[in-house]
């Protein structure tokens, strides 16, 4: 069975929200449609499913790679040329503690980056049907299903008030 | 633009896209190409003027690159440090700060000067052993150039993080380009939005994105700030010792920062038509800002100024005497009036507070404080470094130069070149940039409502997440 994307257009946050009450009631899975807004509504607002993310997880690998790069590199510079200077242990943190924290936060960063992308599914390839009229207010119900429930979802999405319904295959 | 759709605020959503979308078109009434023509003349000159100096100067003689040091400590603060004005409200989850954040987040595309002029610096940057003997540094038995090294990547990555941080404050006003623009506005839209079209999942990963670059640049901002006053001026003086000193120049930049922050977007409002974005209320914010890093200011001087006074030691006095009422006591005198007591005196008004002229020659007043600031700092810390002197307990107080020296026509060129040059790269992208934040400024329509209050009228600001 091929699947196909529908979105449903709306010009007002409350009809949005039942075309979802409606998806639901009509049996699909929740992981399978999603709201689309040009301006960031609060969490919830649609009644919509809040998906999972792993936001904080990349900066504290980043961090941790990036520790251990400069632990790694302060450490063995120190030992391969050990200087005693002011009397201190070769091995001393607060001569490492610059260079430490310079690494943990430039990893960090990189993989903050690469996580936006990755966690936004940026950039996004294979695009659903879409309308650039959701940028200019309008909120869009995205749905992705087989073709045989296609009926199925027009009419969730008809039901709640749709003012426009395009589906494309996929 | 479409018909108006049935939001909570349809007419003001839509009027905020409307007036904000043609912002990247705005030509200040033709005369946007003739803006654009002097900020670039005077930018070439500025790279003209650094050649020269490289090549006439060199980077041997240390006493040349006073000024020089100054500018890039100056640009740290004027530039560097104004997206903290975006950052900080950001983070404390502020609403008056939506109009307000593009402006100070696009000054981090200024820090492409900061980051030009900051690499031949590190030329002229003397080693860690020096003569033979290693000099006191915060980097004890490192290889000698590594502070050179790690200052290159603190400075080109705290640009580079800024920059992420300007794009992903940006991505929905990107993806607004792309489906609402032709040519190449609609390309490198599409490019650099990388298909984003308002999934939950995006917004969440963009709020909490915008958050963590926030404070990422927050903490590298003030690493730069902590290597750049101890390797460029502290370390060069021998005998200067002064734990507060890095948290001063930081302190003092934010100051800068927020004055910088004032005038852009004064400015903007004027010529950009974006009063009714920008009220009175962002200023006013702003100006509670301003005297609270003014008072800072005070703060930090003051802390580190009771230990050399009382300490009276031979080493206290040589610091006092160079940073306070030696050869360059006028700039001292200069920076205390300018940087604290004339705006402290005026902010303290509440008309001013209310007033975004008054306000905007406060921050020029702030500003002018803080070129003399940072002369007073750095010029003298390359005046009084030789390779003989550093190795010194302290510097004798006999041995102090009696003169200020003066800037070179290259050092003038330089402060005004690279200044434009910063300018020039805002002004540039306020091409494909809007300056206020449509889609911050749609979330403030959404969360906002005046409300009847009993018997009158409040602000209600919803804070959902």
């Amino acid at each position: 069975m091929s699947k196909i994307s529908i979105l449903g257009l709306y010009d007002n946050p409350d009809a949005a929200a039942d075309a979802l009450d409606a998806l639901s009631e009509a049996g699909f899975d929740s992981n399978n449609f999603d709201v689309l807004t040009g301006t960031p509504y609060p969490e919830g607002a649609f009644g919509e499913h809040i998906p999972q993310h792993r936001l904080f997880r990349f900066p504290l690998f980043g961090a941790i790679v990036g520790l251990t790069l400069s632990v790694f590199l302060t450490s063995t510079t120190q030992i391969v040329y050990p200087l005693v200077t002011g009397g201190k242990p070769i091995l001393s943190i607060f001569a490492m503690l610059v260079i430490m924290y310079e690494m943990t936060m430039l990893s960090a960063v990189i993989t903050t980056v690469i996580g936006i992308l990755f966690e936004s599914r940026l950039p996004n390839i294979s695009m659903n049907v879409y309308d650039t009229r959701i940028t200019e207010g309008l909120i869009g119900v995205s749905l992705v299903c087989t073709s045989d429930k296609k009926e199925t979802a027009e009419r969730a999405l008809n039901g709640a008030g749709a003012m426009e319904i395009k589906s494309s295959g996929k | 633009m479409i018909e108006v759709p049935k939001t909570h605020n349809p007419e003001k959503f839509n009027s905020a896209t409307s007036s904000l979308v043609p912002t990247t078109n705005e030509t200040l009434g033709g005369k946007f190409k003739l803006v654009i023509g002097i900020f670039g003349i005077l930018s070439a000159i500025g790279i003209v003027s650094l050649i020269l100096k490289i090549t006439t100067v060199g980077f041997d003689t240390k006493s040349g690159w006073g000024y020089y040091a100054a500018i890039v400590s100056l640009l740290l603060g004027v530039f560097g440090t104004a997206p903290m004005v975006a950052i900080a409200p950001t983070i404390a989850k502020a609403d008056w700060h939506r109009p307000v954040s593009r402006i100070a987040t696009m000054f981090t595309l200024a820090g492409i000067s900061t980051s030009i002029l900051a690499i031949p610096l590190i030329f002229a940057l003397p080693p860690l052993v020096v003569g033979g003997i290693r000099r006191r540094s915060i980097w004890f038995d490192a290889n000698i150039y590594t502070p050179h090294v790690f200052f290159g990547i603190a400075v080109i990555g705290l640009f580079l993080i800024g920059l992420a941080l300007l794009w992903v404050t940006s991505i929905p006003d990107l993806s607004m380009m792309r489906d609402h623009s032709s040519g190449w506005k609609q390309r490198l839209g599409k490019s650099l939005s990388r298909g984003f079209i308002g999934t939950e999942r995006q917004w969440i990963s963009l709020r909490a994105r915008i958050g963590m670059m926030g404070t990422f640049y927050f903490m590298f901002l003030i690493f730069v700030h902590i290597i750049y006053s101890i390797c460029f001026s502290l370390e060069l003086v021998a005998g200067w010792k002064d734990a507060i000193y890095p948290m001063y120049h930081a302190a003092t930049g934010i100051q800068s920062g927020v004055a910088t922050v004032i005038i852009g977007l004064f400015l903007f409002r004027k010529y950009w038509n974006l009063e009714d974005h920008i009220g009175i209320d962002q200023f006013w914010a702003l100006s509670k800002l301003m005297f609270a890093t003014t008072i800072f200011w005070f703060y930090f001087f003051i802390c580190a100024f009771m230990i050399f006074w009382y300490g009276k030691s031979a080493i206290n006095e040589m610091t006092i005497a160079i940073l306070v009422n030696g050869p360059y006591m006028p700039v001292f005198i200069g920076t205390l009036l300018l940087s604290f007591i004339v705006p402290w005196w005026i902010i303290i008004w509440n008309p001013v507070r209310y007033s975004p002229w008054m306000l905007s020659i406060v921050a020029t007043i702030v500003l002018i404080g803080s070129v003399l600031d940072r002369i007073r700092l750095y010029v003298i810390s390359w005046q009084v470094y030789s390779d003989e002197m550093i190795h010194k307990r302290y510097i004798p107080l006999d041995e102090i130069p009696e003169n200020m020296i003066a800037p070179s026509l290259f050092d003038i060129g330089i402060f005004i070149g690279f200044i434009s040059l910063g300018i020039l790269a805002i002004l540039l992208a306020s091409r494909f940039i809007p300056v206020v934040s449509i889609w911050e400024r749609h979330q403030s329509i959404l969360l906002t409502r005046h409300i009847k209050f009993h018997r009158t009228e409040v602000y209600a600001v919803g804070k959902p997440d």
